[in-house]
């Protein structure tokens, strides 16, 4: 016997109202019950990124989340930004800097982009490898994925900051780590 | 078969009555990035789900006194984002932006990080050279404080009844410490530590006081209570440091796994904490 419950989430603007088993996942849900295959499903345990949605506007893994607890919440999927001014510059510059290639992890990896934009206009290079650190992509070896996130921050605000990844002061790079270790004579 | 039933309380006291209700069932579930994969993986079959986190009784960063108080279910997000951390406990902010990835670090709790109780809880470790006290709270227990360095028992063990909920974690932020953290993993993001370690020293003319904390090192994560009184009082030289590091690898007890050996985590710790130590030092 199944416990079913019925939940209500509001998928990209409309509300989706269906049973839902107590253990069942946002993704499971998104996908087999919402209809949103455009979400998609890489491991399941929240590894590789590729479920990642805007839960209640901020990115988020479908897989880590139960379906009960998105009741009444929003959730936006890729295909909720059709008309969405920065989420289109984003697929264009994916598209243009062939940050695309099989494809799978690329609705994640926008959405990850997308959130961390918001946050963070004027980013560092190192600060997009990190905002993306999440999104497993198996083909293009983040280069180019990093480029276009990049391309479109520069487009957005003219200008590139140079920012230290590390603000505070008290945890050193490993290098210079190592230059005073050597300097106390340890092995 | 899985067996599970989800509860959305409506407030703490709910929350703790659904718990106490069906005691050895009960989980309390905040960000689920540990309770999902649990599921999937068939590691969690029979469980009822208490949904914490909308508890607003759970939330929030304050400062209280001397103590800076954080709710269980502040994600780690919050932690980043907080003002508070990030100018006054440094090392905590530290570990949080190394914590799993940016994504999960949205859904994913203090409270849940403590409570999961993994050898390589990565909050542990921060909270652990804070000196950090929990605060939980059942129906047959009441309110109790716990010493996070007492709050371990072993792998995924904690001294929690399967009732009792963490309500807050409090530790005043020794602005006279000066603190390192590194957490050492086979990538950046999303890895398991092989080995995770706070130093926090006080200088004067000597060491005035010395903590250390480890994870991923013993069955739980831990403070070198033995090192740590060995530094007391000591001038900073390389010989004291070299002692010092040998007993720290007496007081951890590392496993071999799939992340690494045995023999590789004590050679590894030895380096990290000398590593620490003469970082601290490079601090003015």
């Amino acid at each position: 016997m199944k416990n079913l419950e019925m939940v209500t989430i509001i998928v990209n603007d409309r509300p989706v109202t269906a049973p839902v088993e107590a253990h069942e996942s946002l993704l499971d849900f998104l996908r087999n019950k919402a209809g949103a295959v455009e979400v998609k499903c890489g491991c399941n345990q929240g590894d590789c990124g590729t479920c990642t949605v805007l839960f209640q506007g901020k990115a988020a893994k479908s897989c880590l989340i139960l379906a009960l607890q998105a009741q009444g919440k929003e959730v936006r999927t890729i295909k909720g930004f059709s008309g969405d001014f920065l989420m289109e510059q984003l697929q264009e510059s994916f598209v243009r800097n062939g940050a695309i290639q099989c494809g799978f992890c690329t609705p994640g990896m926008l959405i990850s982009s997308y959130a961390f934009l918001q946050a963070t206009p004027q980013p560092a290079r190192e600060e997009i490898r990190n905002a993306i650190s999440g999104n497993l992509c198996r083909c293009t070896g983040y280069k180019k994925i990093i480029d276009a996130v990049e391309e479109v921050a520069l487009k957005r605000t003219g200008k590139q900051q140079d920012k230290q990844t590390t603000p505070s002061s008290f945890s050193e790079g490993q290098e210079e780590a190592k230059g005073n270790y050597l300097l106390l004579g340890g092995g | 078969m899985i067996n599970c039933e989800y509860l959305k309380p409506v407030d703490l006291q709910e929350a703790l009555k659904f718990a106490s209700q069906f005691a050895d069932r009960a989980r309390f579930a905040a960000g689920c990035t540990n309770i999902l994969p649990d599921i999937h993986t068939g590691k969690l079959r029979d469980c009822v789900l208490i949904d914490i986190s909308d508890l607003k009784e759970l939330k929030g960063i304050n400062r209280e006194d001397d103590f800076i108080s954080l709710g269980s279910a502040t994600t780690v997000t919050e932690l980043l984002n907080s003002e508070i951390i990030r100018n006054e406990a440094p090392v905590l902010w530290e570990a949080a932006s190394r914590f799993a990835d940016p994504v999960v670090r949205n859904r994913a709790t203090v409270g849940g990080n403590l409570a999961y109780g993994s050898p390589a809880s990565d909050m542990s470790v921060p909270l652990l050279v804070l000196d950090a006290t929990v605060l939980v709270q059942s129906m047959e227990k009441g309110i109790r404080e716990i010493p996070l360095r007492n709050f371990f028992v072993g792998p995924g063990k904690t001294v929690l009844s399967p009732s009792e909920v963490i309500l807050r974690i409090k530790f005043e932020p020794l602005s006279d410490f000066k603190f390192y953290y590194t957490k050492f993993g086979k990538r950046n993001a999303m890895a398991i530590s092989i080995a995770s370690l706070a130093v926090g020293i006080k200088l004067g003319k000597a060491i005035e006081e010395a903590r250390i904390a480890l994870g991923a090192l013993a069955p739980i994560p831990l403070r070198a209570l033995r090192t740590e009184e060995f530094l007391t009082g000591k001038p900073v030289q390389t010989e004291i440091l070299e002692k010092a590091s040998e007993i720290l690898l007496s007081e951890i007890n590392p496993i071999s796994d799939i992340r690494g050996s045995k023999e590789y985590r004590l050679e590894l710790t030895r380096a990290l904490f000398l590593r620490a130590v003469n970082n601290i030092l490079s601090l003015k």
